[in-house]
This record gives C-alpha cells, sequence and structure tokens, in this order.
C-alpha cells in the first residue's frame, strides 16, 4: 500500500520542484558539515607525530612549540612545522593539518604581515585588516548565522503559538490585553528598539536571540491567532469540546494541527528575515560581540576599505546565496503546501 | 464610517502614549546617561571615545569628579532630580517644568527672605519668601501678592537649622505644546535639528517609492499576462535574487563596482549631494545633474527592498483577478480583450497596491539607518542612529513621536484608501 498521509504527499509535490529540493539539500548538508568546521578550517593540527609521539592539538587544544622544537613563545606554529618536516626527508615525523590551515580567529599571521592580501591559492577570498583570512570567517559566520536564525524562528514560533493561541482561542479580556500590547509595540520602528536594548546591554548570542524575540513576536503571534480564531469556530472543535476534551489537547492537538499549513510556509522566509536582522545588527555593530565571526561586522570592516573589494564581495555573496537557496526551499514549500493554481487567461 | 474612523483616531491617543511610555521608560532607566557620559568626559580629561555605555564608574581612578553641587545642577538641568512619571508628564506638557532655578538660603529663625531673582523691564526683580505654617514656601511680590510667576521649596534642611532653598519658574512645555526639547549634542531645539534631515529623508523616501511604483506596477502586470513565459520566468529569477538582498547589502557592492575604489568610478562614494561650497557654484541644471548623480545609488539599494514584494503583489493580484468568474463573463459578452483587463481586471488588481501607500509611509520614515549610514548621507534615520549612540533622549524622543505618528496615521490612511478604492469594504 502506498503512503497517502496528507505530508507524504505535499513531500513528494516538493520533491518535484526541483530548485527548492535542491536547494534544501545543499543548505542542509552544508550546514551539517559547518559542524564539523573545527576540523576542516583551523590552524590547529588534527595529528603530528613527533618523536614517536602522537598529538592531537585539535582535541587537547594548546600545545606550546618548544614540544616540537620549535623556538617560538606560546602556540606551536602547525604550517611551519609541516614545511620543515616536510625538509627533513629521512625522520619519520609529520602533521596532519585540516584541509583549509587557516583560522577565524588567527589576526596577523606569523607568516609576516598579512593585512590586505587579495585572494590567492592560499587565502581564497584574502585577508581582512587584521590579517585574518575572510574564507575560514565567512565559513564559521554561516554556520553561527543559521544556527541563529533557527533558534530565533524557534523561539518565536513557542512564543508565538502559545500566545497567539491562546489569544485566539480563549479570545476575550485575554485577547483584548494582548492585541493593544500588541498594537503598541508594532507601532514602534523595530530596528530601532532593537538598537536601543543592545546599546545598552552589549548582548551575547543568546541575548540577541531574546532582545530579537521580545521585538519580533508580534508577527507569529499575530497569524497563529487568526489561525485559531478561525479554526474554533469549526465543528470539529464543537465535537472535541463536546466529548470533554481539555482546553490544552484542544489546542495543540487538534487546532494545531489543523493550522499548520501556514505555519510550515512562513517557516523559511522567518528564517530569512532572521539572518538578514543578524547581519544588519553586526553591520551597525550592535550584534554578536567582535571577534565572533560574522558576515554583518565583515562587512562593516570590508565598507571602510572599499578599495578591497573581496571584503565586501565576500560577504554579501555568502549571505546571498544562502538568503537565495532558502527563498527557493521557502517558495517550493509553499508551492507544495497550498497549491494554488492560477488559470491563464483563457 | 466616519464613525470608525473617528473611533481609529482616538484609539491613536493610547496607542501613542503606550509606545512614548515604555521607550521613555527604557532610556531613563538606561545606565550611560548623559550625566555619566559628562562625568566619563570629566575623567578622561575631555577625551572621551564614542563608545557608548560604559556603566557607573563614578570612582574611577586619577580623574577629576564633579563636586556634589554641580552634579545636583546637572541633574536639575536634564530633570533627573524627578521621579520618572513626572519626567514622562512634564516631556507630555502635562506637568509643570521647573526652570530658571536661583538656588538660596534661609538662616535658621528667619521666616521671610529676600531674594533677587532677574530683571523685569530693565529693573531688578526681587520676590519675597516666606515660610508658611506647614513648612511650605510662598513666594510675595514686592506688591505683597502672591507670585504667579516664581514659586520655591526646601531642598535641604541643614544641621545648623539653616534651610537650603530655591526658587523656580513653572512652565508648561513638551510635545503637546510643540516642544520637543533641546538636543544635547547639537545644543539646538530639537525640531531644528529634526527639519532638514527629515526632509532629506522624505525626498529619498518619495522618490524611492515613485520609482518602485513605477516599475512594479507595469512588471507585475506583465509578468501576470504572461504567466509561465520565458519573460516571466527570466523577471522572477531577478526578482528572487532582489528578494534574498538587503537593499544596503547591495549598496555596499555597487559603492564597491562604481564608487571607483577598485572598478568603475562613475558615482560619488556618498553623500546627500555635493558639499555646499560646490553646491552654491553651481547653476540650476548643474544642480539638477549633480543632485541625480549623488542619488542613483542609494536610490537603487532603497527600492530594491519594495522592488520585490510590489511586483509579486501586482502580479498575484491581478493573476487573481483574471482567474475571477467576473473575467469569464466579460470575455464571454463579447468584450475586447484589452477592455477586459485594463478596465475590468486591472481596476480590482490595484486595490492591494493602492492600500499599501499608508504602509510605506512609514517604511519611508524609519527604514533607511543603513543605507544613510552607507552612503553618508544626513538623514532621519542616521540622525536616530547616533542620537542613541551619543544618548541624545531628546532627539531619539522626537525621532520617536513623528515615526510612531506617521505609522499609526499611515495605517489609518490605507484602511481610508481601502475603503475608498473598494467599495465593497465597509468598515464598521
Amino acid at each position: 500500500m502506498k503512503n497517502t498521509s496528507i505530508f507524504s504527499r505535499r513531500w513528494q509535490k516538493f520533491k518535484t520542484l526541483k530548485r527548492g529540493y535542491y536547494s534544501l539539500i545543499i543548505l542542509l548538508s552544508l550546514y551539517i558539515l559547518s559542524f564539523f568546521l573545527p576540523l576542516l578550517i583551523n590552524n590547529k593540527a588534527l595529528i603530528v607525530k613527533y618523536e614517536g609521539n602522537y598529538y592531537f592539538p585539535i582535541v587537547t587544544g594548546f600545545v606550546s612549540g618548544q614540544v616540537f622544537g620549535q623556538d617560538v613563545p606560546g602556540e606551536a606554529r602547525y604550517r611551519e612545522l609541516k614545511s620543515s618536516f616536510k625538509e627533513d626527508l629521512n625522520s619519520s615525523n609529520w602533521v596532519l593539518l585540516p584541509p583549509y590551515p587557516y583560522s577565524p580567529f588567527e589576526d596577523i599571521t606569523y607568516d609576516g604581515n598579512k593585512m590586505y592580501e587579495s585572494p590567492s591559492s592560499l587565502h581564497w577570498l584574502g585577508t581582512d585588516n587584521t590579517g585574518r583570512d575572510v574564507f575560514a570567517r565567512l565559513c564559521y559566520a554561516f554556520n553561527i548565522s543559521i544556527s541563529f536564525a533557527l533558534i530565533l524562528t524557534i523561539i518565536n514560533y513557542i512564543v508565538g503559538i502559545l500566545i497567539g493561541g491562546a489569544m485566539g482561542y480563549y479570545g476575550g479580556k485575554f485577547d483584548l490585553f494582548f492585541q493593544r500590547l500588541i498594537e503598541v509595540w508594532s507601532s514602534l520602528p523595530m530596528l530601532f528598539v532593537i538598537i536601543i536594548i543592545s546599546s545598552i546591554l552589549k548582548p551575547s548570542f543568546f541575548l540577541l536571540i531574546g532582545i530579537y524575540t521580545l521585538v519580533n513576536w508580534i508577527s507569529m503571534t499575530y497569524l497563529i491567532r487568526a489561525e485559531f480564531y478561525r479554526e474554533k469556530a469549526k465543528p470539529y472543535v464543537a465535537a472535541a469540546l463536546s466529548m470533554g476534551q481539555s482546553n490544552f489537547k484542544i489546542m495543540f492537538k487538534h487546532i494545531l494541527a489543523n493550522s499548520l499549513v501556514p505555519i510550515i510556509t512562513y517557516f523559511p522566509f522567518s528564517v530569512v528575515a532572521g539572518i538578514s536582522a543578524l547581519v544588519g545588527l553586526d553591520y551597525l555593530g550592535f550584534g554578536l560581540a567582535p571577534p565572533t565571526p560574522s558576515w554583518g561586522q565583515m562587512l562593516d570592516v570590508g565598507l571602510s576599505n572599499i578599495s578591497k573589494w573581496w571584503m565586501v564581495f565576500s560577504p554579501v555573496s555568502a549571505q546571498f546565496f544562502t538568503l537565495l537557496a532558502i527563498v527557493f526551499i521557502g517558495e517550493g514549500v509553499r508551492e507544495a503546501f497550498d497549491p494554488k493554481v492560477y488559470s491563464r487567461l483563457r | 464610517m466616519v464613525n470608525y474612523f473617528l473611533r481609529r483616531i482616538l484609539l491613536m491617543i493610547p496607542t501613542f502614549l503606550g509606545s512614548t511610555i515604555l521607550v521613555f521608560t527604557i532610556l531613563q532607566m538606561a545606565p550611560g546617561g548623559p550625566i555619566e557620559q559628562m562625568m566619563l568626559e570629566l575623567q578622561m580629561g575631555g577625551n572621551v571615545v564614542g563608545e557608548g555605555g560604559g556603566g557607573s564608574s563614578s570612582n574611577a581612578i586619577g580623574g577629576v569628579s564633579l563636586p556634589p553641587k554641580a552634579l545636583k545642577e546637572l541633574e536639575r538641568f536634564y530633570g533627573f532630580d524627578k521621579p520618572i512619571y513626572q519626567r514622562y508628564l512634564s516631556w507630555l506638557g502635562v506637568w509643570p517644568r521647573e526652570i530658571k532655578h536661583r538656588d538660596f538660603s534661609i538662616p535658621k529663625g528667619i521666616s521671610s527672605v529676600e531674594k533677587r531673582v532677574g530683571k523685569v523691564d530693565g529693573a531688578i526683580w526681587k520676590v519675597d519668601v516666606s515660610i508658611s505654617n506647614d513648612n511650605d514656601l510662598i513666594v510675595y511680590e514686592k506688591s505683597g501678592e502672591k507670585s504667579e510667576n516664581w514659586f520655591s521649596k526646601i531642598e535641604n534642611s541643614n544641621e545648623d537649622g539653616s534651610l537650603d532653598a530655591v526658587v523656580f519658574q513653572q512652565e508648561y512645555s513638551g510635545i503637546l505644546t510643540g516642544n520637543l526639547g533641546k538636543s544635547y549634542t547639537y545644543l539646538k531645539p530639537v525640531t531644528e535639528v529634526m527639519k532638514p534631515r527629515f526632509k532629506i529623508s522624505l525626498f529619498f523616501g518619495l522618490t524611492g517609492i515613485f520609482l518602485s511604483y513605477l516599475i512594479c506596477i507595469p512588471l507585475g502586470i506583465k509578468k501576470a499576462l504572461n504567466h509561465g513565459s520565458a519573460f516571466d520566468f527570466g523577471s522572477s529569477v531577478l526578482i528572487f535574487m532582489a528578494y534574498s538582498i538587503p537593499g544596503w547589502a547591495l549598496g555596499g557592492v555597487l559603492l564597491v563596482l562604481f564608487g571607483g575604489g577598485s572598478f568603475f568610478d562613475v558615482f560619488p562614494l556618498g553623500g546627500f549631494r555635493s558639499p555646499s561650497e560646490i553646491w552654491d557654484t553651481l547653476s540650476p541644471i548643474q544642480k539638477v545633474f549633480d543632485q541625480i548623480h549623488h542619488m542613483i545609488l542609494p536610490i537603487i539599494a532603497w527600492s530594491i527592498g519594495s522592488f520585490a514584494t510590489l511586483t509579486v503583489l501586482m502580479k498575484n493580484s491581478l493573476l487573481e483577478n483574471l482567474s475571477q468568474d467576473y473575467v469569464r463573463t466579460a470575455f464571454a459578452k463579447g468584450l475586447k480583450e484589452n477592455r477586459v483587463i485594463w478596465y475590468h481586471a486591472m481596476r480590482n488588481s490595484l486595490i492591494p497596491i493602492a492600500s499599501g501607500i499608508g504602509h510605506l509611509l512609514g517604511v519611508v520614515i524609519a527604514g533607511s539607518y543603513f543605507i544613510e549610514r552607507m552612503f553618508n548621507i544626513d538623514g532621519f534615520g542616521r540622525m536616530a542612529y547616533e542620537a542613541i549612540l551619543s544618548r541624545d533622549y531628546p532627539v531619539t524622543l522626537g525621532f520617536l513621536v513623528i515615526v510612531v505618528l506617521i505609522r499609526l496615521l499611515g495605517n489609518i490612511i490605507s484602511d481610508f484608501v481601502l475603503a475608498i478604492v473598494d467599495p465593497r469594504i465597509r468598515f464598521k
């Protein structure tokens, strides 16, 4: 028997929309891959074999340079180590570096002053004003941006479903109170409020999510409220009530399940908004604290060095392609869930 | 319907009060206010770096600290000696603001003191301050009548029995009387600070709206009429791209490409127009060109945001109307295609576009922080952004008042336009 639940049919439909489907596959795999970035893009070696001993700097963290016979203060320099081992042909020492051996935090590198280097085979997207590798920062920022937007959207959804659901379901004074509150909130310019609050609080990752949720719960809440309000009047709710179902069960088991379509189709666009917001705030200097890699901060630095085009183009294109992929996914999801067929003219 | 809109306008009042109370409270509770900034400045020897915040490090090492008397005067100047609800009410203009303070002291056992308060008509103005039975201070003019201008109160009773007191005038002035206060950083009335910047942003916003409507509506129509064609597909790709890049980020790319840094030197790097030294020497025609030359990049960046949504809205709205029964009927009774599309379907599909104008008004005003910052345009958004950074509360709040009012009005205007263009809609 073929499984024909509505969701699997929608999924089948989504799979036929190539643009969205491939965007989802690519983006999802890149995002999963980005959790392994420390193994892929890092200036710490993965494994060092030195004088018969094995070291795992990537796991153990700091290893002094003196351990490997390097005459340097502080941490070992694995890239130098690798080239020195290579010269020395008859030793059995070797280093396994990550495929892209630069760290996003590695300031002016010991290979000499590396500020403002244009893209090369060594630094794929050049270096920035403090000699950090742009490509490395770009990749780490990808993970942070998507995680930020996902967590933000999920928290927004939880708040929105709880408050909006209760507003739509219970109505009355509770609804009226929150409606007024929402009216007040939404009359304020949101970005302005976020800037005020974050200029006071100097936010961390989660505080920023909190601040953003504080001003951003409204649109979701309103969407859910309208959905619950409409569903509440339908006979199945009355039936469930007359069977003695609890309010909680009616709200979250019955109504929520029936109002999933707008909730799900809205999700990708909410993520787009989240990423844009983070980039914008970082650009203004009210986002994540430096030196956290972020596209907005990279763009800000790039724009004050406008002749270094790679410093502007890299973060903008990274953001652009990420958002484009999510928009494609969103478009696909919308089409799969809401097959509005427009008749052609005649 | 008149009733409905009257009610909407009246409902603006609580919303306005609510939102201003909210921001007012956040701003006033925040650490790093103007007094703390001033103290910090003193401690750093006047070399304060523009790093807002700083917290309340009142006893930092080595610096000059503010004497208590000066601190008190500063608090009085900024109004921080009053509880927050009084500050809010006097900011609104419904609670008297105390101005022109004159300090004096009353020695022990004396019940009436003569105090010089200023000049009136060239002569020295003196008043008598006397202590009433319940320890209040009452100010009498020299004529013996109770003064209408001056008030007095006890600030502090000293250990030796003397009293520190102050005479002051009261004034009702706040946003309700059109007084938005005086900027801390520009040292000018807020209205004067805002006016030229508001004009710049409005100019930008209106041009941007006009141009995006001019492009998006025909484009949307063409896409709808040729739904599924190569043109539709191609322009959809463009729209997806426009949707995926924030306008200001595109602005950055445009600056790099055309601002003369690495590629083409076609457009200026920023500014609203040429600096006034150059601007004043230009002929009127050159002025027009100079203005356009400066505005092309920011306007592109500004409009790209609404480009995608507006075009898609237009397309979908027309498509939906074209699939309606009344269009089929019109075709069935033998009307020409042009007439059906342009006369019947178009009128209905412009409704959502027309009603969006009111909402856009709000966006015009507040939505341009990024672009103004990026293109170095001294506009309204940048003013607010800098006011927040430098804790210039009067300007911050002034900006807020304007934006909230325009947004609330914009919503009402939207509904009003909707009611006018769509006779099916009845507001009750």
